[in-house]
């Protein structure tokens, strides 16, 4: 009877699997913080972006791309650092149930992926089409570009790093090496960010419209298939879970 | 193994504990392939898709379905082939859908007011529909490659019809003939795209007149075809569970 107390004391007092208040706040983070963003673009996009000569383009978004860029290195960093130096040293001798909650925290993170690769790839991506169909381009760094190629494209690259660092430092699952399609996941999209620099050069020297089908474009396509890897990783992960819940299913 | 090593306690939360990550990998599942099936659409057809006055009976009607049965290929060969799944498909146009609309109603509209009636997307569901259907039905990649593709190019233009007829009307503006969506494009002058860049109904075909969008469809279809066989095989790749062992760093 006492040690049946004390079980469900233990019980009581565990961490649960899924810890929802994460989740919702990480998604509150996320879609706050860029309702945020699209508000500033609405109103210092007109007010102080169409013109890239003009002091308040300085003020306004020259030291937005300057903020960000410090902020991101500093968290891509500070978060890595911290995923890296936290890790678990004896991976492999984890309880299941301790594996199980860590698949759910791995796919909290998961998750946050897939909302940042929304705002990335889908969002300010296709928002960019419409702000080159309204201004005249005069600067690589126009406003649509300082959101999406700057803040937008780093924050799913920093997220999907994160999420694939936690898996290799805390799942037993990913110790057998480097899962291939976990890399294709998250580097195919990370390639996007270098190949800014080949779409500017050649908008740059050679094409001034924003044709959005001109073959200048076709990187950022290519790398865009590699987020077809997240297939992968669902399979690895069901593979994973299929083991650790498939005789309590039976 | 013995019970206390159990991840869950009971069958119940083994139950619970199976749902709960059914709807977070689709969840995940949904927005990365949102975002990468938008991101390539939007740079292979996405001029096409912007604008009514790039929707014509030709050049749309070719590029937009040919283009864009590359996604839902390569999942379906994922959700079908090993979760027999039968909404790969729809899964991705729902989701190409919702971003799209999403971003011409809060952007095109919302931050650069082109109106929602000159800029909203085509429409993929038909398509999307019928190549789930017969992936279900027929139970056979190489099927749903021939039958499922050649509809997926043939019901794209009537799919769209009852929105884009009303544009495709005939108007007269100062002395010369232009449809409806021409003259919408007249009036909301695009810096990135001048008139110069527009591809639409050029060439000798349109000479033949009315029989313009049955020939690009069934060619679309055609294509369509190869490419659902060509994007399979790159979904199976992409589904693969394969580790690289360190030695191979």
């Amino acid at each position: 009877m006492a040690a049946t107390t004390e079980s469900v004391k233990a019980d009581a007092a565990e961490a649960p699997l899924l810890n929802k208040k994460n989740m919702f706040a990480g998604a509150a983070l996320y879609i706050v913080f860029y309702a945020w963003v699209r508000w500033y673009e609405g109103i210092y996009g007109w007010s102080a972006g169409l013109d890239s000569f003009a002091p308040e383009f300085e003020t306004y978004w020259m030291n937005f791309l300057y903020i960000e860029m410090v902020a991101e290195i500093v968290t891509a960093s500070v978060l890595w650092g911290y995923i890296w130096k936290s890790r678990d040293r004896k991976v492999m001798s984890i309880t299941p149930r301790e594996e199980l909650r860590r698949h759910f925290t791995h796919w909290i993170w998961l998750c946050m992926y897939g909302i940042a690769i929304y705002y990335g790839a889908s969002y300010f991506t296709e928002q960019d089409g419409t702000w080159h169909q309204t201004i005249v381009r005069d600067t690589d760094f126009t406003p649509s570009h300082i959101i999406e190629f700057y803040l937008a494209y780093p924050i799913y690259i920093i997220t999907g790093v994160s999420a694939l660092l936690y898996a290799k430092t805390r799942l037993p699952a990913y110790q057998q090496g480097l899962p291939l399609m976990y890399l294709v996941a998250v580097i195919g999209p990370f390639m996007i960010l270098p190949n800014v620099g080949l779409n500017e050069w050649g908008h740059t020297f050679w094409f001034m419209e924003e044709l959005f089908v001109a073959p200048l474009h076709y990187g950022f396509v290519f790398f865009g298939w590699a987020a077809l890897g997240v297939m992968g990783v669902v399979n690895i992960e069901v593979q994973s879970l299929s083991k650790l819940l498939k005789k309590d299913l039976a | 193994m013995s019970a206390s090593q159990s991840a869950v306690r009971s069958r119940a939360e083994a139950v619970k504990v199976s749902r709960t990550f059914d709807w977070m990998i689709l969840f995940t599942l949904f927005f990365v392939v949102l975002g990468g099936y938008h991101i390539h659409y939007m740079l292979t057809g996405g001029d096409w898709d912007f604008w009514t006055d790039w929707k014509d009976r030709r050049l749309w009607v070719t590029v937009a379905p040919i283009v864009s049965i590359t996604f839902p290929a390569a999942v379906q060969a994922c959700l079908w082939y090993r979760y027999r799944l039968p909404f790969g498909a729809v899964v991705c146009v729902l989701g190409l859908l919702l971003g799209e609309w999403v971003n011409r109603y809060l952007n095109f509209w919302g931050w650069t007011y082109f109106p929602v009636n000159f800029c909203f997307p085509s429409n993929l569901m038909p398509g999307a529909i019928v190549l789930d259907g017969i992936m279900l039905l027929g139970g056979s990649m190489t099927l749903t490659a021939v039958v499922g593709g050649l509809a997926w190019g043939l019901l794209f233009y009537p799919g769209n019809w009852p929105v884009i007829a009303p544009l495709h009307v005939p108007v007269e503006y100062n002395g010369m003939m232009m449809t409806l969506a021409d003259l919408q494009g007249y009036n909301y002058v695009r810096t990135g795209t001048p008139e110069y860049i527009r591809m639409v109904e050029k060439g000798t075909l349109r000479t033949f007149g009315k029989d313009v969008a049955p020939v690009s469809a069934f060619f679309s279809g055609f294509v369509s075809i190869i490419i659902y066989f060509l994007w399979h095989f790159f979904g199976r790749w992409f589904a693969s569970t394969d580790f690289i062992s360190s030695e191979n760093l």
